[in-house]
């Protein structure tokens, strides 16, 4: 009964999440031809400095489906959607009034609070990876309507990144969870960081770093998973979860 | 069966620098129903909270069924009602039933049944949508039907007018009734606990200042009234159990807990007109017992 609870807690969050991105990976699909119009215009565009950069790298790997889905949809926004879903489902948990009240409640029942925490937090990254995988999967599956290829292997691939090393930022906004008794205050704080370093890595242009690997960046360039990206961004996310826990149980409520 | 259900033992709790509990020491006999007496703040949230291991104890021993408080196996034998009624508000009220039966393996639905009816309680309405009332007795049906041994209630008719909250009394003590179990409730309201209460500790700034029996301490605790000719006397008692001498005009009024004779023989040398010893209410005890430690 608690997996029924917790999904009755984050259900929302997580359907609105999983329309949002349904459409826009159709979208993604389904604007293809139009983008393919207008990239010899694009291409003479005069803008320079990183944005010019960044336009030209985005018109460059436009030429091929491969590069225009992990370009618009892998790198863009399936990771800055997903990511801001990953920290709202993150948020909240059973110590929060805005999660529907009832903390008391909930620890009056004979379960521990680490089991409470780990129930809550299995059933989070569920849904995460159910964001990850299944608008990605319809992209291979209406590529066809458009004339196109995409392999599902470079989806699940391209999902496992993305799900294992943005964890990270769920599993911070779990632990800020468990230091506030608000939604506010771990919802901001997290998102704040994951714009920090979503800026950081593009300003400085290192071909590592968080973000790099939720793109599955490397896979996409030379077909090599980013295993040591992925081993220590899950490690994070584990420090992070075992923090939570400990927090939640030492409070006092 | 241990001899006490709940046992504390110098038990200390501070929050942020400020103490809750400053030395409790408390002994709940099993199938007593306890009546726990304090004024707002004095500590009775507060040692709920440490029992059911919702806040740690800073020192002290406490312990309930004879385990560590707060054990999920205590939880397990406990049924609770905080203060808020705190339950889920994105529930229905037999979603909250659904979601609470599974976690106890005594769960009777036969009383689910009952209580259902008998608190007229709409299943299909969300918990948000509930009268203070209603949301009170769903909090209550959640705790009888857990097959509990014990059931903690904080405040339980806290917020609810005065019918309501003879409701809730009249439903809790028809269950204890029929069932057997140890109730520990909170309150500051001394009515219901003098209403339903056999047994009484009455706390102030986180330390027992009374506690047993309730019909011990109305046989205990009396008042001894002296009355003069002229101004009453400045008088020392030196008897134990003086808890407060009150002079006013030509009356000397002794507040004891306990042994009122040695008082009367004190008091008789004094030379007074008349010499009284009156019985007091649980009322009395608590104001003259919360006020002697001012």
């Amino acid at each position: 009964m608690l997996w029924y609870k917790s999904w009755l807690e984050t259900r929302w969050r997580f359907l609105i999440g999983l329309v949002l991105l349904i459409c826009s990976a159709l979208s993604t699909v389904f604007t293809y031809p139009q983008v393919m119009k207008l990239l010899p215009m694009a291409q003479n565009l005069p803008v320079n400095g990183e944005i010019g950069r960044r336009i030209r790298e985005a018109v460059e790997l436009s030429r091929d489906f491969r590069g225009y889905v992990w370009s618009n949809w892998f790198r863009q926004n399936l990771s800055q959607t997903w990511t801001l879903f990953a920290v709202l489902i993150g948020t909240g948990g059973f110590l929060s009034h805005s999660s529907g009240g009832g903390t008391l409640f909930t620890l009056s029942m004979p379960v521990s609070r680490t089991r409470l925490l780990g129930v809550r937090s299995t059933m989070g990254l569920i849904e995460l990876f159910t964001l990850a995988f299944v608008p990605s999967i319809l992209i291979p599956l209406f590529s066809p309507a458009v004339g196109q290829h995409f392999a599902v292997g470079s989806v699940l691939i391209y999902s496992v990144c993305l799900f294992v090393a943005g964890s990270v930022f769920f599993s911070l906004a779990a632990l800020l969870s468990t230091m506030f008794s608000d939604i506010w205050r771990p919802l901001l704080i997290a998102l704040a960081i994951a714009i920090v370093l979503s800026i950081v890595e593009q300003i400085s242009q290192i071909s590592f770093g968080i973000f790099h690997v939720m793109h599955g960046e490397s896979y996409f360039r030379t077909g090599a998973l980013p295993w040591a990206g992925l081993l220590a961004s899950a490690a994070l996310s584990v420090a992070l979860q075992y923090a939570a826990a400990t927090n939640i149980t030492r409070r006092d409520f | 069966m241990p001899d006490s259900i709940i046992e504390t033992k110098d038990l200390h709790k501070v929050y942020d620098g400020v103490e809750a509990l400053r030395g409790l020491d408390l002994s709940v006999p099993p199938g007593s129903i306890y009546g726990f007496l304090g004024r707002n703040g004095a500590g009775k949230t507060t040692t709920i909270k440490v029992l059911l291991g919702m806040s740690h104890p800073t020192s002290g021993q406490v312990r309930a069924f004879g385990l560590p408080a707060g054990s999920t196996e205590v939880r397990r034998r406990t049924g609770f009602v905080s203060e808020e009624k705190d339950l889920y508000d994105f529930m229905t009220v037999a979603e909250m039933i659904r979601f609470t039966a599974p976690f106890f393996p005594k769960w009777r639905a036969d009383l689910e049944q009952r209580y259902l009816r008998k608190f007229e309680l709409p299943a299909d309405r969300k918990v948000k949508a509930l009268s203070r009332g209603t949301r009170t007795k769903l909090a209550l049906l959640l705790a009888l039907c857990r097959g509990a041994e014990l059931l903690i209630l904080d405040e339980p008719t806290s917020g609810l007018d005065p019918a309501m909250a003879e409701e809730v009394l009249q439903a809790l003590v028809a269950h204890v009734a029929s069932e057997e179990m140890t109730v520990f409730f909170s309150s500051h309201q001394i009515a219901e606990v003098d209403q339903i209460a056999d047994h009484v500790a009455i706390i102030d700034r986180g330390k027992t200042a009374v506690t047993g029996a309730l019909d011990d301490l109305r046989e205990k605790y009396q008042r001894v009234q002296m009355v003069f000719d002229g101004e009453a006397p400045q008088a020392q008692f030196r008897a134990p159990g003086v808890v407060r001498v009150q002079r006013k005009g030509r009356m000397l009024t002794v507040m004891a807990s306990g042994g009122a004779e040695a008082i009367v023989d004190e008091a008789t040398a004094l030379h007074p007109v008349s010499v009284d010893v009156i019985p007091v209410t649980l009322k009395e005890i608590f104001l003259e017992t919360v006020a002697a430690e001012d």
